[in-house]
């Protein structure tokens, strides 16, 4: 019942937001927006006390690893949701109703148990953002949302040739064709399914749902979609949108690493997690647009997840994961103020941004502690998560890997922290003002969660951390 | 049986490699409807072998969406605009030679898939998965939006067929799920390429160069 509300809220909030007009669409789409994100929780909750939650006969059930990312896309859409209205006034019924389709579809990509459906959903998430995307229709936003919707649909239309192969092993061994992609039949018949086989459709899921979570070099449409959206849309599909991506190849690992082993899976996420953070450092070394350089760094996190998940073992799996969460706080808190620095500099770049801290006392404040965190930097949670990943890839052995993902980890660093103190500092360019107290907030609270990843646990996080390792194995 | 879906899955092939050897847009657009309608028959034909008959539903869904309505979508988007490419066009002889090379690779690729599957289509299913490669390399390699949206189509007719010949198709909701996917993704490109010709006069994907680094 819960699960079912969970998804019809947004949906509902969507159709009714199609035809509301001004300050009624304000309402309707605060209103959707918080019904959504306490059912979020709420479901979340109910899953860290009972093991899982299914509704209409299993088609829906959420696990541990479903609730990490209904929680994740619920904060991060509440965050995205508050800025949300300073974009969509004037044009309202072009924003929040793909705004709350596309949340619905995140929430069914990771609530769904059926293989095939989180595909169409998935590709659902591509389809409602393609037009917050090219929300300000101008010729780059146009550009950035047909190299979106073409290289996404190409990729996941890859993942689909992944699925189908993964069908055919199961269905051919075991028959039963309706529940023959239900996630829990196939974990049951993975030690049966045919390795060869399983194997080659990993290889094009990977390719596939990596195109998704902006996996190089499958990441090139990444920078432009996330530059060219408005700064709420950037936020969640840099924070959350990435991670489902992540989360849809979570969900095949286990089932591959029965039916083939481990190393397949393992060889492979870490080869494009050190491609992706190779290609993203070469471009943070000296970044020309700021929202763009956040794009990149988004590459590097989920390729340093993705080494995560390669690295395996309680800190890697639990490193990965939570790195997913911590980064999606820092990046979507950090795309909803570069939406605040355009706004006040009316430039993307980063020559035209001096003296941010002059110029907004609230929000540049914000974007420098925010910018700490990505970073990595203690007391922030992004450290506690990178230590875990890196630790998890010394105690497996991985130490040549480890080594060149810190390696790649400093440059990174040096050429965020210099752009960041060009940026930060200097005569103050640009007219705009900052906006109140209140604004800053939902932001504020943000990172006050990522000092709490970061410096005491609440409880039940390794709880929930402990049950998600036990659903993606080893 | 195996005889009428192996010559039906050659033929698809056949269409798939046309379009590659062809320039003419509007010729390549029908090459895609004749495929998709291949693809139909191909369900017809497994339904009426196996008493599958919830086939014919999705036979019937082929023949709307994509025989029909896509076509024609693609028709609108490139209205106008010069049949084929202007300027030297690259040789026809080294894309087909590159498409038979993936499609030898199809076949090594299927081979633990072939030998795994007890069905009488299984003959075509290397051809399908040729189907899917040729499209790939198509959409990536196109110069002009509607060769590439073309090439994702073909794609997505090959995954199909695959689906099809391997395992009698996916689950209904699935199924349903794709063609709902696949229309969306027509109308949204659709919309998209009528905006990309109004800012920039034309379909070459050239023009799209204004995000760089």
């Amino acid at each position: 019942m819960l699960l079912v509300a969970l998804l019809a809220v947004p949906l509902a909030g969507a159709a009714f937001l199609a035809r509301a007009r001004g300050r009624v669409a304000t309402v309707g789409h605060g209103l959707t927006t918080l019904a959504t994100v306490g059912l979020a929780l709420a479901v979340s909750v109910a899953v860290v006390r009972q093991t899982a939650l299914q509704a209409l006969d299993g088609f829906l059930r959420v696990d541990a690893l479903s609730a990490w990312m209904v929680a994740l896309v619920g904060v991060v859409a509440g965050l995205a949701a508050v800025e949300a209205p300073h974009y969509a006034h004037g044009a309202s019924q072009r924003f929040y109703p793909f705004f709350h389709l596309f949340v619905f579809t995140m929430l069914l990509a990771v609530t769904t148990d059926d293989l095939g459906f989180m595909w169409v959903a998935i590709e659902g998430t591509t389809l409602a953002s393609v037009f917050l995307v090219n929300f300000e229709r101008t010729r780059a936003s146009l550009e950035a949302s047909y190299k979106y919707v073409l290289i996404c649909s190409v990729g996941i239309a890859v993942a689909f040739l992944g699925t189908v192969l993964l069908y055919f092993a199961d269905v051919t061994r075991f028959g039963d064709a309706e529940y023959a992609l239900r996630w829990t039949t196939l974990q049951r018949l993975a030690p049966g399914l045919p390795g060869p086989i399983v194997e080659l459709a990993f290889v094009f899921l990977l390719v596939g749902y990596g195109t998704k979570a902006g996996l190089a070099p499958m990441h090139t449409w990444l920078p432009d979609a996330h530059s060219e959206a408005p700064a709420p849309v950037s936020a969640m599909m840099s924070g959350v949108l990435l991670a489902i991506g992540v989360y849809a190849i979570l969900r095949f690992k286990p089932i591959v690493d029965v039916a083939a082993g481990p190393a397949i899976a393992r060889r492979l996420l870490l080869g494009l997690g050190l491609v992706s953070m190779a290609v993203a450092a070469v471009f943070l070394w000296n970044p020309r647009n700021y929202k763009r350089m956040l794009a990149y760094s988004s590459v590097e996190h989920l390729g340093l997840v993705s080494l995560g998940l390669a690295f395996g073992g309680p800190w890697g799996v639990a490193g990965a994961l939570l790195h997913v969460a911590n980064h999606a706080l820092a990046k979507s808190v950090l795309f909803l103020l570069s939406g605040r620095i355009r706004a006040a500099y009316a430039s993307m770049e980063i020559e035209d941004v001096r003296g941010l801290l002059a110029r907004l006392p609230l929000s540049g404040p914000l974007f420098f502690a925010a910018m700490l965190a990505l970073l990595g930097l203690p007391p922030f949670g992004l450290f506690v998560s990178e230590v875990m990943i890196i630790g998890a890839g010394f105690a497996s052995g991985h130490a040549m890997a480890s080594m060149t993902a810190l390696g790649l980890l400093v440059i990174a660093f040096a050429g965020l922290l210099r752009t960041l103190q060009r940026m930060l500092h200097g005569e103050a360019s640009g007219r705009g003002g900052d906006r109140g107290v209140w604004a800053a907030t939902p932001l504020v609270a943000a990172l006050v969660l990522l000092l709490m990843t970061g410096l005491a646990w609440p409880p039940g996080l390794a709880r929930a951390l402990e049950s998600i390792r036990l659903v993606v194995g080893p | 049986m195996s005889d009428l879906s192996n010559f039906l899955a050659f033929l698809g092939l056949v269409t798939t490699l046309l379009m590659v050897w062809r320039q003419s847009r509007p010729a390549r657009v029908r090459l895609l409807a004749a495929q998709s309608l291949l693809l139909a028959a191909q369900a017809v034909t497994i339904a009426a072998f196996t008493a599958r008959y919830g086939l014919l539903l999705v036979a019937a869904a082929l023949v709307v969406v994509k025989v029909w309505w896509i076509p024609r979508a693609l028709t609108r988007m490139g209205r106008g605009a010069p049949p084929r490419p202007l300027g030297p066009g690259r040789s026809a002889g080294i894309q087909l030679l590159l498409a038979g090379a993936l499609v030898v690779v199809a076949y090594a690729l299927m081979l633990p898939v072939t030998a795994s599957s007890a069905l009488p289509t299984r003959g075509g299913i290397p051809l399908a998965f040729a189907m899917a490669l040729v499209g790939f390399y198509v959409c990536v390699s196109g110069r002009d939006v509607v060769g590439q949206i073309l090439g994702f189509l073909m794609l997505e007719n090959g995954i199909f067929a695959l689906g099809l010949l391997a395992a009698y198709g996916l689950p209904g909701l699935v199924e349903a799920g794709v063609f709902l996917d696949v229309l969306v993704v027509v109308l949204v490109t659709e919309g998209l390429v009528m905006q990309i010709r109004h800012e920039h006069a034309g379909l070459d994907v050239d023009v799209l160069r204004e995000l760089r680094g």
